[in-house]
């Protein structure tokens, strides 16, 4: 019975030796990566214009990303975001949205600034 | 004289026999820093001790200095595999000081995840036992499993991890008909990759490796207070699920039954973790099936909602996938916290291992740690530190005990 | 081929190839994880960047054991390796190389051995000490194994000797008699063990042990340690193909005469063997405690060599 067992193992290890691996190399080509799902939190996308200055962004987010300008519109700092996506939630008119992009490595800190 | 010069001996030739081991806290078989220092002869244990604190993140202290939503983020990351249990026992909290209702259907979309999310921690844990004891191939397996309810995760909330499920009243995010069906798919999936796990389990030299191993019988199981899987591995029948329900529990009692076994070894463990996932299973079947319609969250904004949470306290208990944890929350009705303290399962279990680890081997050691699957980051909690000397000091359940006596002593 | 000219061109050629197989063993194993694995080439990469590291030795070590007991092991194995190539390759045969190969590879993990315990780690330490008990576990079954060879080969203890009483018999030796196929098994069975896999790799179990001798190794001192295992795997698998498998002479005279085909048929095979005795082990199986591979060791693989032994000697 035990060896039958091991020989179970054996045949499914042999059978995916000769299958495609289920592990896939990261984003080496755009067509291979993996697709993300419509609801995916990434990078946050800001759209000044339509932001009325609330600024109740600011008292819900857990991370402090979010601090205030001078006009009283909203400043993001990415590399403090956790992806909650509780400011999206909160913002009643939509000035703030979740991007699809999950790579925020950068070599210019700057770079992870929003305004 | 003579008589004493020779237990001298023996005490010298015990301590030249004794290796001491440290076991962590950066060990290849722990996935999280704890400190076992272990004393060996040859190749069998004789002495445990052991030493927390070494991912203390002082997160009950943060929190006292945030509001209400901000701090539910921030308890979310106690812990990256049952961040859904921390939030709901938070919330529910939260809930019962308002005295807010959630609707059914968000009551059963957290058990959906709820439950979702005791598959995946089972399934990592069993991928890890796996690995403990040097079965690569059944560790890749197993974690192969579970990526598919990562992605099912991906696919509802937006996150494998932190999924950010629940808000104060409700959910955030909705089950779409064709999710259900995804989900209902995967779950078919999943039945039938446990059960070849299973059987992989009860192969010759894995049962070789956790049969009669670090066993903790009944009365020792009450004794050192387990919960969770640890505890019903020992026989011990308890549940909160089917204790005190909570969230939709209480409508889906009949689906589900609790796993005991008796033995209390480390294979019985692992064997209630692998029909843990079967009745979960059934759960999230008999969840779609009977899903409510209706809204998932009230109209109102989080923020007001928080706003009118009055002054109160509530202890709140969650089933999370190694146990029951505890939340106590006293809120200051500002929107904000005056004390939060969390008693996570590992808490609880962890000071079993002693029981379970003396007598065996070096090579058991890892196999016997992960089959009570410690969640470290958990559990550090008390931390003193001494500004003057600039010493930290944690203490743990034993030492506290023996403080409190002290002082009570001195009275 | 010039033994000279043979022996020149071994080393190289063993280091070349030992890495190849580990590469290939290391990506065949990811596959059948379902993992896309490393590339083959793998085991290069990891060897220069070991080498442009830092060398670190700890204070408790006691240096001069630990820094030479390395090198030893590394030159010790790629000497058996080499002798035992260009023996093959030059035709030429030396009296009792057999047991001088088997001699330099058992020293080389003698001599990691020896190196990880002198690190002062008390990891190192339970390693030497699981290493030791395998040791004794698996050397004896493995050398009474060759000494029934010995016997039941002419008798000769030197490598072309063996590969030439094959080619008179035309059958490979493990096909040839009773006592020789035991011992054939006996060899492949002891194979996981001595190449230090799962489920026979205790001495440095990463979960339990932290690799155990080679805890405290790091740079140019593990990638040495990595050559010597990496080598003798590929000199235990060549051996076993060279000396119990021969296979070119099935093909017949003109494939022995072409020594470039019957080399590479050689090679073809040790990875053969490779696979079956050490990726397939490490892939379907899980790690047995010490007692365990103990009383395996000597339940089967002992008593089969014995036998082999009976039955060689009274020319069965």
């Amino acid at each position: 019975m035990r060896a039958l067992r091991v020989g179970k193992m054996l045949r499914d290890t042999l059978r995916s030796l000769f299958r495609r691996p289920v592990t896939v190399e990261y984003m080496t080509k755009p067509g291979s990566m993996v697709p993300l799902p419509e609801r995916f939190r990434g990078k946050l996308t800001y759209d000044k214009s339509a932001c009325i200055g609330c600024l109740l962004c600011i008292r819900v987010c857990p991370g402090g990303v979010i601090t205030s300008t001078e006009e009283r519109k909203a400043s993001f700092n990415i590399s403090r975001c956790i992806f909650c996506g509780q400011c999206v939630e909160i913002c009643p008119k939509g000035a703030i949205k979740m991007s699809s992009q999950f790579e925020v490595v950068t070599y210019d800190k700057n770079g992870l600034l929003i305004k | 004289m003579v008589v004493k010069r020779s237990t001298e001996r023996t005490e010298k030739e015990v301590e030249y026999t004794r290796l001491r081991i440290p076991f962590g806290p950066v060990h290849p078989a722990l996935k999280e820093p704890v400190l076992l220092r272990i004393s060996v002869r040859g190749e069998e244990i004789i002495d445990v001790d052991m030493t927390l604190g070494h991912v203390h993140r002082g997160i009950e202290s943060l929190a006292e200095g945030r509001n209400l939503i901000q701090t539910l983020y921030l308890i979310e990351r106690i812990c990256g595999i049952c961040s859904h249990s921390h939030t709901t026992c938070f919330i529910q909290a939260l809930e019962e000081i308002g005295s807010i209702i959630p609707s059914e259907r968000a009551l059963y979309l957290r058990t959906l995840i709820f439950e979702m999310e005791r598959i995946h921690s089972h399934l990592l844990l069993l991928g890890v036992m796996a690995y403990e004891i040097g079965f690569d191939t059944l560790f890749m397996f197993t974690w192969h499993v579970r990526e598919k309810i990562l992605d099912l995760f991906e696919k509802i909330t937006g996150n494998r991890i932190h999924h950010a499920m629940n808000t104060i009243g409700g959910v955030r995010w909705d089950l779409t008909s064709q999710m259900a069906g995804e989900v209902k798919a995967y779950m078919r999936e999943i039945e039938k990759s446990t059960k070849y796990i299973h059987s992989a389990f009860t192969d010759g030299t894995v049962e070789k490796r956790i049969c009669n191993l670090g066993v903790l019988d009944y009365n020792d199981a009450i004794k050192l207070c387990v919960v969770g899987p640890t505890a019903r591995g020992s026989g011990v029948n308890i549940d909160v699920r089917k204790d005190h329900p909570y969230a939709a529990y209480d409508e889906l009692k009949g689906d589900f039954s609790v796993i005991t076994r008796k033995d209390g070894d480390v294979y019985a463990r692992t064997e209630v973790r692998i029909f843990e996932v079967f009745e979960s299973i059934n759960i999230i079947k008999a969840i779609l099936d009977r899903l409510p319609n209706g809204s998932i969250r009230p109209e109102e904004n989080v923020f007001r909602i928080m706003k009118r949470i009055p002054e109160g306290e509530a202890v709140s208990l969650v089933e999370a996938p190694r146990g029951e944890l505890l939340y106590f929350v006293k809120t200051d009705g500002k929107g904000g916290l005056i004390r939060l303290k969390v008693r996570t399962p590992t808490f609880s279990n962890l000071l079993s291992l002693k029981r379970m680890l003396v007598g065996c081997e070096i090579a058991d050691i890892p196999v016997i740690v992960a089959s009570i699957d410690p969640c470290l980051s958990c559990t550090n909690r008390v931390t003193i530190i001494n500004q003057e000397k600039g010493k930290s000091k944690v203490i743990d359940m034993d030492s506290l005990r023996r403080m409190v006596r002290r002082k009570w002593m001195r009275r | 081929m010039d033994a000279a000219i043979a022996f020149l061109i071994s080393p190289p050629a063993v280091l070349l190839i030992s890495l190849l197989f580990e590469g290939i063993d290391r990506k065949i194993h990811a596959r059948m994880q379902k993992r896309i694995g490393p590339p083959v080439t793998q085991p290069f990469y990891d060897l220069i960047k070991l080498f442009s590291k830092e060398r670190i030795v700890p204070i408790t070590a006691s240096a001069r054991v630990f820094e030479t007991m390395p090198m030893i092991a590394a030159a010790v194995s790629l000497l058996g390796a080499s002798i035992l190539l260009s023996n093959i390759l030059s035709g030429s045969s030396v009296i009792g190389d057999l047991i001088l190969v088997m001699y330099l590879l058992a020293m080389s993990s003698v001599a990691l051995m020896i190196g990880g315990s002198a690190s002062g780690n008390p990891y190192g330490v339970v390693g030497f000490s699981r290493k030791m008990s395998m040791m004794i576990a698996y050397e004896i079954p493995m050398f009474i194994a060759i000494i029934s060879v010995a016997f039941g080969s002419s008798p000769s203890l030197a490598i072309n000797n063996i590969i030439r009483f094959q080619i008179s018999l035309g059958l490979p030796l493990a096909a040839s008699r009773p006592s020789m196929a035991l011992a054939a098994a006996t060899f492949l069975l002891c194979m996981p063990a001595a190449a230090s896999v799962v489920p026979f790799d205790i001495p440095e179990a990463k979960t339990e042990i932290i690799y155990g001798f080679l805890i405290e190794y790091g740079g140019p001192y593990l990638a040495l340690a990595k050559i010597a295992k990496a080598v003798s795997n590929f000199a235990l698998t060549l051996l076993a193909s060279a000396v119990f498998l021969y296979v070119p002479l099935l093909l017949g005279e003109n494939v022995l005469l072409n020594l470039g085909i019957s080399l590479s048929l050689c090679l073809i095979e040790s990875l053969l063997i490779m696979f079956v005795t050490i990726t397939v082990p490490r892939t379907v199986l899980a790690r047995l405690k010490i007692g365990q591979a103990f009383k395996f060791y000597w339940m089967l693989p002992l008593i089969l060599s014995i036998s082999s032994i009976i039955l060689s000697s009274v020319g069965l």
